[in-house]
């Protein structure tokens, strides 16, 4: 830079007057009205998108006042890839593959969703084997997906030890998936018509011995957590939404139930083998972490209860209907939906009669979900705001797609 | 009284101190991997070493990502000879479809894990090369034989 450059920048500033130029540091004894009259500026954080508690690429925008959110804007995207667009260029049977890539902690749930879809709109018989193998295989990876949820919610909240113990006892339910399914995240096991492979032998043995040593578990992270006098005040009466807030923003799953509305489509549209099933949906009062946190521990118990039903009472027969190899399903729309962990996560298919999707289009319920921060952010503070994210249970992939 | 859940939580960390480890010492002990277990796609063979494959392109057809490539050329008497058969394995998802769409066992998910590689060239490997193609017909009537020697055994 030359001085005349640099001489041109300064007139510039200063011309620009008091927005540009730096503000003089003033000690508080020359304050003319004392500490009263010493208004801080607003300053917008950035919080994200690489921010360890955003539990992935969420971005979200903080106005703050010292310590104290003003406002709060979540901004979306980074993790896009365009799985709806894909899903128009791909066979029926090619697009499971994208959709477990959407919700990549609950795939059992994406792709039952998507297969329901397929099925009304091709009209296909499933036998009640595979119902029943999907519903048993959705229950085990609600656990999964809780458990991830509760270990990274405990690291919010600062507890690191939990996470451990989590990661170890969700091991023992990877390798069940990995048995059944072949993978461990990516499943592409439930398909149109039926699952791909029928349930293992030795599938049975694993399934039993992770029930039999799972309450104690769930016992362990109780003492872990619950009863935490560090953990308590950081989630107890922080981030309520009212349940009128949350019908209003569109909210499903626990976060819906934290707010004491029962609405469970296991329970009020029953699929699959639900009807049969006896089992309750855990609800809490006002809506705070607190609430949500204890509905989804409330869940874990009740999915494993779900799973012995389901696994006791699985019946004989075929493990998948006819499907052809090249589906064309005819010219017609149609909406399916699940109970993910997450909450309402639903599948919208355009069909043109061809092979391929003329549209597909997600229902994130985490989206949905993660709406409602703009609302109930401002107020707290940042600490409580990470924690208030954190009990949302977001999963960016779905999210953004 | 306040400070019991931290000494209940403490309780649960000595209790799992004495649990011991779960991980194994993973180069030197390998835990097995299950049956389904679904890595990178090897070509299966005949008991003679010919290839099952009759280059009938499901698979290629069958693939959502198209990292299969089956180049072939048809003679006169109808055989196929299989120029190259290669696969992208730096870009499989493991789906498994291809495996599936095989009507003649021809293809198979492996359990060879350790995919990581340096030289990129490495991320493409050739199935098959320079090998006729088996017939359908005569593989069908071999696996029918067979089917039919195990149910009268």
């Amino acid at each position: 830079m030359t001085a005349d450059q640099v001489k041109r920048a300064a007139d510039a500033i200063a011309a620009e007057g008091t927005l540009v130029a730096p503000k003089v540091p003033t000690g508080l004894r020359r304050v003319p009205g004392g500490v009263d009259a010493l208004a801080t500026e607003h300053l917008v954080v950035n919080m994200g998108p690489q921010h360890p508690s955003t539990h992935g690429v969420l971005h979200i925008l903080l106005e703050l006042d010292g310590e104290e959110i003003i406002a709060a804007e979540a901004s979306l995207g980074y993790l896009h890839r365009g799985i709806e667009k894909l899903a128009e260029h791909r066979r029926y049977h090619q697009i499971g593959t994208l959709l477990d890539r959407a919700d990549y902690v609950s795939g059992f749930h994406t792709e039952w969703a998507y297969s329901m879809a397929v099925e009304r709109l091709a009209e296909i018989e499933v036998p009640a084997r595979a119902e029943w193998i999907r519903a048993l295989m959705s229950e085990l990876n609600r656990i999964a997906s809780h458990l991830l949820w509760l270990g990274t919610f405990g690291m919010d909240t600062g507890a690191m030890g939990p996470f451990l113990y989590i990661m170890r006892d969700r091991e023992a339910l990877l390798d069940i998936f990995e048995t059944v399914s072949g993978a461990r995240m990516m499943f592409n096991y439930v398909r149109p018509g039926g699952v791909v492979m029928d349930f293992p032998l030795q599938a049975e043995p694993l399934i039993r011995a992770f029930l039999d040593t799972w309450d104690g578990y769930l016992d362990e992270y109780h003492d872990l957590l619950t009863g935490n006098e560090i953990f308590r005040p950081r989630v107890k009466g922080i981030g309520v939404i009212p349940r009128s807030t949350a019908v209003a923003f569109g909210m499903t799953g626990a976060c819906l139930r934290g707010s004491g509305l029962p609405w469970d489509l296991r329970k009020t549209r029953p699929y699959g083998p639900y009807a049969e099933l006896d089992f309750e949906v855990p609800l809490g009062t006002t809506g705070d972490n607190w609430d949500r946190y204890m509905v989804r521990m409330e869940e874990m118990r009740w999915a494993a209860r779900l799973a012995r039903q389901l696994l006791d009472g699985l019946p004989e027969g075929d493990f998948t209907a006819k499907v052809p190899k090249v589906l064309r399903p005819p010219a017609g729309e149609v909406y399916a939906a699940v109970e993910s962990p997450r909450g309402e996560l639903g599948v919208h298919i355009l069909s043109d009669g061809s092979d391929v999707p003329y549209r597909l289009r997600l229902r994130s319920p985490a989206l949905f979900n993660l709406s409602v921060v703009d609302e109930v952010l401002p107020g707290s503070l940042i600490a409580d705001a990470v924690v208030t994210v954190g009990s949302l249970d977001i999963v960016l992939g779905e999210i953004d797609r | 009284m306040y400070g019991l859940g931290i000494l209940k939580g403490m309780r649960v960390s000595w209790r799992n101190l004495m649990r011991g480890p779960i991980t194994v010492q993973y180069p030197d002990e390998r835990l097995t991997l299950p049956e389904r277990a679904r890595w990178a796609v090897i070509p299966l063979m005949n008991d003679d070493g010919a290839p099952r494959c009759t280059a009938c392109m499901n698979c290629v057809r069958a693939c959502p990502d198209g990292i299969l490539d089956l180049s072939f050329v048809t003679r006169e008497d109808k055989t196929k000879h299989i120029d190259t058969f290669r696969y992208e394995v730096g870009a499989c998802m493991m789906c498994g479809l291809c495996v599936e769409s095989c009507p003649f066992d021809a293809l198979a998910m492996g359990h060879d894990y350790e995919l990581a590689t340096t030289d990129t060239a490495c991320l493409t490997s050739t199935l098959l090369a320079d090998v006729d193609a088996a017939s359908p017909k005569r593989e069908r009537t071999a696996g029918d034989a067979a089917e039919k020697g195990g149910d009268d055994a």
